[in-house]
């Protein structure tokens, strides 16, 4: 029991940090990022690069993979979201057409053998009975980190209110003097950073592979789906409500039905609640 | 009378023409391991047929298509290979589904054809059913359901003679191949090495934590895990080694297969050993293999270091398909050609002992462990000391230290089977 | 219904020119030509649900390979005739379109495209768990029966699927359900307001979807004669049909099969210059491309083209 609960804990932790950019852009700039997968891509292999071929501090691999998944997500804004003002289905479609532009690049780049991460924290200790490596541990204080300084980053700063704004009312935001076009890039540019970094723990989790991009994208997807747009509070215990399901799916039901779980999970609760369980239309 | 030589004059210069050469197709991935591995097998052997006069005098030369590892990919690869290039012969490093993908259309194209890689059972199913259509098809490994069977003697020999252990929990992914390894192994386990299984736990290839799964291993209290995985077999034994699970675990993991491993995983797979098929990473290997692999990296300096062990069927399986192809008089008359090409037998030998052997079954032969058929298969054998042929599969084993080696058979062996200094 | 008599000469010249194609171009190139009429018979089906009334589906794969499948299964493990296995193929693809349109009514814009994304992806993994005897499980099944052999058959087979799906969804969307309908991508407040039962509306686009998706993916599966769930419930065979669709222009009945056409000959005549990845990275960035350039299409380049030569020869 208390087994499940500690691993239930560290998955969950892991699924809110992945989650987490994709609530913001979806919240903010009213986008289906469908290419936020490949943030955590990018991220992944960049920390590769880094710290694995080129031998760089582990610290500095993290943030390099950060300030492309930053610099990522900047570009996507400017060179995507921009020239298409703000249509949101052609915004979706080239998503997804850019996602699938950068899965073939890493192909190009590192071809296509699945590579595993080196524990960004070695090291593994026994808790009640659960094996527990430090790394994964890491990801989850790192994940509860980010979620809780993201949420008093909107809630108590002059720029967080003004995301907050934006993503309640466009129109009246710029009223008000706030310039949306900023604060939209900068929810580019954090979504891609939160996304970079969550790629480098999940990556720690599993492997470096092409197609990884698309398994972070559907957890995102549930989240959001479960939860509703909007709510840093609501994506943090809906990332539990999945991740504790998952574990209790593999650990006591059937380890083959993970997924099928998930899958389900999400089209009950639109059926029964649409709007998901936590659904606002504005980040709070 | 000069009417009619003029006439055959003609008919030959128009032959000439038209088979001024031989045109080898390549499907199969070009980013990956595997696929490299057979198109640089193919490329070699090529080059030294040619540098020998080529097959029947004429020259022979390759062109490729990609698969990206998609079945429908595939589909389209194998009908531009057929239908655009028209090629002569085919060889193929497709993994299980693109190989069945495009099975239809060489039923259909009736090109001959080597598979290099796919080891699925089901394909050698289908040329007994149908061996007419079949005809052109030939796999030169060892089908999986022979690796899994040797596999269980490994189980008798090490497993309970050497390290005492008779129980097993089996973590198997769920797939089609996890499936069918995991019921021959539970099927042979028990009666024939002693072995108990005490769960099967099924996992989704998907899955991002197991730690749940090896806590619910280690809770059946079973002696070693069984792992069965290829699709994302590093993710399980990296979290294994990560994980410092206490508890030794053996099996199948496909991504242990090549030299890279170790820089893939960065160093967390020491202690992992699967069974893999022949030559394998770690096998000592005869002269004429071992000069293929000294002219292999002396051309080659990308990944894959070392050919996997399709790259040794492709370079020895397409000599032999041009060899039959010559007493066949080409390619063209398929029937003839496949009958030459079941004669094909080429044994190599190591320190006077038959070591490596490429030929194949005959469509009648009854192999005496399993009791069944392998026509247009890879043969092998499944008896100590393998004086027939090689065995089906090999055990290997890599160590903390990164080196690798092989543990089982013991006639092969150049390291032996331990377990991870963590468990106790 | 607005139709008019170079309407029918443009389907004319059309069809006598692909019917007459298999006379001028190579076996090779007809193989690639049918893939492409796979496609734009998938990019239609997208279209007539998406593009015409703006509710993005990323479940299309799930409509077709259920269609796929449902055939696969039934003449491959019951010995099910085509002549049933094909329309039982296509009333089970639309049984399952409903089910898709149940939770869907609810629900409008971003989450209508993450529902059918989970259906497929729920598809995807039930496929290789439940009955893989029936299934094949992740391998799929190998060695389905065909229609016909050989390239010209199989052309001419795939071509007149095509011109009755093509034809078909023109004559439909010029009645005034089809105007309804794009009027719904248009604006569907104003047309609930106008008096018109939009449920309904939807309801038929969604039926008429899946129809031509399950009568797609039943022809697909017979013709390509195996299916794996890697290869139908994938990501990049729902990127392949939206874009075909995007790229040649939405909600028009030419423009996906333009698309389609450009797509995938793109793709194959890249083969011999870029044999390995860097194809699909040319590929998917031409395509970005091109839908940045021009989010409406091909067809609408096509367009500014004519009309540009119009005014350029009238003044």
């Amino acid at each position: 029991m208390l087994q499940i609960i500690i691993q239930g804990l560290l998955l969950s932790g892991l699924y809110a940090l992945i989650a987490v950019g994709f609530t913001l852009i979806f919240s903010v700039g009213r986008v289906l990022n469908l290419a936020y997968g490949a943030y955590l891509m990018i991220g992944g292999y960049a920390f590769f690069f880094f710290s694995q071929q080129l031998g760089l501090p582990i610290l500095l691999g993290v943030i390099l993979a950060g300030v492309l998944g930053c610099l990522a997500g900047l570009l996507k804004y400017r060179l995507l979201v921009i020239p298409l003002k703000g249509d949101h289905v052609a915004i979706e479609i080239s998503t997804l057409i850019l996602a699938v532009v950068i899965q073939a690049g890493i192909v190009l780049l590192f071809g296509d053998s699945p590579k595993v991460l080196l524990p960004i924290v070695p090291g593994v200790t026994q808790i009640a009975g659960a094996s527990v490596t430090f790394n994964i541990l890491t990801a989850t204080l790192v994940s509860w980190a980010i979620l809780i300084s993201l949420y008093l980053f909107i809630k108590k700063t002059h720029l967080g209110r003004a995301m907050q704004a934006v993503s309640m009312d466009k129109k009246g935001a710029a009223i008000s003097g706030v310039n949306p076009d900023h604060i939209n890039m900068l929810t580019w540019g954090i979504s891609g950073t939160l996304g970079a970094v969550a790629g480098v723990f999940f990556a720690s989790y599993t492997q470096l592979s092409p197609s990884m991009w698309v398994a972070p994208l559907i957890i995102a997807v549930a989240v959001v789906i479960v939860g509703g747009i909007g709510s840093i509070i609501g994506t943090l215990i809906v990332a539990h409500i999945i991740g504790f399901m998952e574990v209790i799916a593999v650990a006591e039901i059937a380890p083959e039905l993970r997924g099928v779980f998930t899958m389900l999970l999400i089209i009950a609760v639109l059926i029964i609640r649409p709007q998901g369980l936590f659904g606002r239309e504005e980040i709070q | 009378m000069i009417k009619v030589t003029a006439t055959s004059a003609l008919a030959i210069i128009c032959a000439t023409m038209a088979a001024a050469e031989v045109k080898v197709g390549f499907i199969g991935s070009l980013s990956s391991d595997t696929g490299l591995s057979t198109l640089r097998g193919a490329e070699i052997a090529i080059e030294e047929l040619n540098a020998a006069g080529g097959m029947n005098g004429e020259q022979i030369v390759m062109v490729t298509a990609d698969t990206s590892e998609d079945p429908t990919e595939g589909v389209k690869a194998y009908e531009y290979l057929a239908e655009t290039e028209e090629v002569d012969f085919i060889i193929s490093g497709s993994i299980d589904d693109v190989s069945l993908a495009w099975m239809p259309r060489m039923q259909e194209f009736q090109i001959p054809t080597l598979d290099t890689w796919t080891s699925y059972i089901g394909i050698i199913d289908m040329v007994v059913e149908d061996p007419e259509t079949m005809a052109p098809y030939f796999m030169n490994i060892a089908s999986d359901e022979a690796l899994a069977t040797l596999y269980i003697n490994f189980g008798a020999d090490v497993l309970k003679g050497q390290m005492g252990w008779e129980s097993t929990v089996i973590l198997a992914e769920d797939t089609a191949f996890g499936e069918a390894i995991t019921g021959l192994i539970t099927d042979a386990l028990g009666p024939v090495a002693g072995i108990k299984t005490t769960e099967i736990i099924k996992y989704d290839v998907n899955t991002v934590d197991f730690a749940p799964l090896f806590s619910r291993a280690q809770e059946t209290g079973a002696d070693f895990i069984y792992q069965v995985s290829t699709v994302n077999s590093q993710v399980v034994s990296s979290q294994y080694v990560k994980l410092q699970v206490p508890m030794p675990m053996t099996g199948v993991n496909v991504g242990a297969l090549g030299l890279e491993y170790w820089e893939d995983t960065g160093g967390a797979g020491g202690g992992i050993s699967t069974l893999s098929p022949v030559p394998s990473v770690g096998f000592e290997l005869d002269p004429v293999s071992q000069s293929f692999v000294d002219t292999y990296q002396a051309k080659y300096t990308s990944r894959p270091v070392m050919p996997h062990f399709n790259g040794f069927n492709a370079y020895h399986g397409l000599k032999q398909a041009m060899a039959a192809a010559e007493t066949a008089g080409g390619f063209g008359d398929v029937k003839a050609w496949s009958a030459e090409m079941k004669k094909q037998d080429l044994v190599l030998e190591k320190d006077g002992k038959l070591w490596l052997r490429y030929g194949f079954w005959g469509d009648d032969e009854v192999e005496e462990v399993t009791g069944r058929t392998y026509p247009h298969n890879a043969r092998f054998d499944l008896t100590s000391p393998y004086e027939d042929a090689q065995p089906s599969m090999v055990v290997v084993q890599w160590k903390e230290d990164g080196s690798v080696g092989v543990v089982y058979p013991f006639e092969y062996a150049t390291t032996e089977f331990t377990i991870p200094s963590w468990v106790k | 219904m607005n139709i008019r008599w170079y309407h029918f000469a443009l389907w004319a010249a059309f069809m006598a020119v692909m019917f007459a194609l298999p006379e001028f171009v190579s076996r090779g190139t007809l193989r690639t030509v049918i893939f492409a009429n796979f496609l734009a018979i998938f990019a239609i089906s997208w279209d007539v649900l998406s593009g015409r009334t703006g509710y993005i589906s990323f479940g299309h794969p799930f409509l077709i390979g259920i269609g796929a499948y449902t055939t696969a299964i039934l003449t491959k493990r019951f010995d099910v005739a085509i002549e049933a296995s094909i329309p039982i193929a296509v009333i089970v693809t639309m049984i399952a379109g409903f089910i898709v349109f149940l939770p869907a009514l609810r629900i409008k814009g971003s989450y209508f495209a993450l529902v059918t994304l989970a259906f497929m992806e729920l598809m995807y993994q039930l496929v290789q768990v439940i009955r893989p005897d029936l299934t094949g499980g992740t391998r799929g099944i190998s060695g389905i029966q065909g229609i016909t052999r050989g390239a010209v058959n199989g052309y001419y087979l795939s071509l007149t699927l095509l011109l009755v799906v093509a034809v078909t969804v023109w004559l439909v969307m010029r009645t005034r359900v089809g105007t309804a309908l794009s009027a719904i991508g248009m604006n569907e407040e104003s047309v609930r307001g106008s008096g018109l039962d939009t449920t309904k509306l939807k309801l038929f686009a969604f039926l008429f979807s899946a129809l031509i998706a399950g009568l797609g993916g039943a022809f697909y599966a017979h013709y390509v004669g195996a299916i794996a769930p890697r290869a139908l419930f994938d990501i990049n065979f729902l990127f392949t049909i939206i874009v075909a669709a995007l790229i040649g222009g939405a909600a028009t009945t030419a423009g996906p099969i333009i698309g389609a056409f450009f797509l995938t000959f793109l793709l194959e005549y890249l083969r011999p210059y870029l044999p390995g990845a860097e194809r699909y990275f040319i590929y998917g960035g031409v395509a970005l491309l091109l839908y940045m350039y021009q989010p409406k299409g091909i067809i609408a380049l096509l367009e500014t083209m004519k009309d540009r030569i119009i005014r350029r020869s009238s003044t």
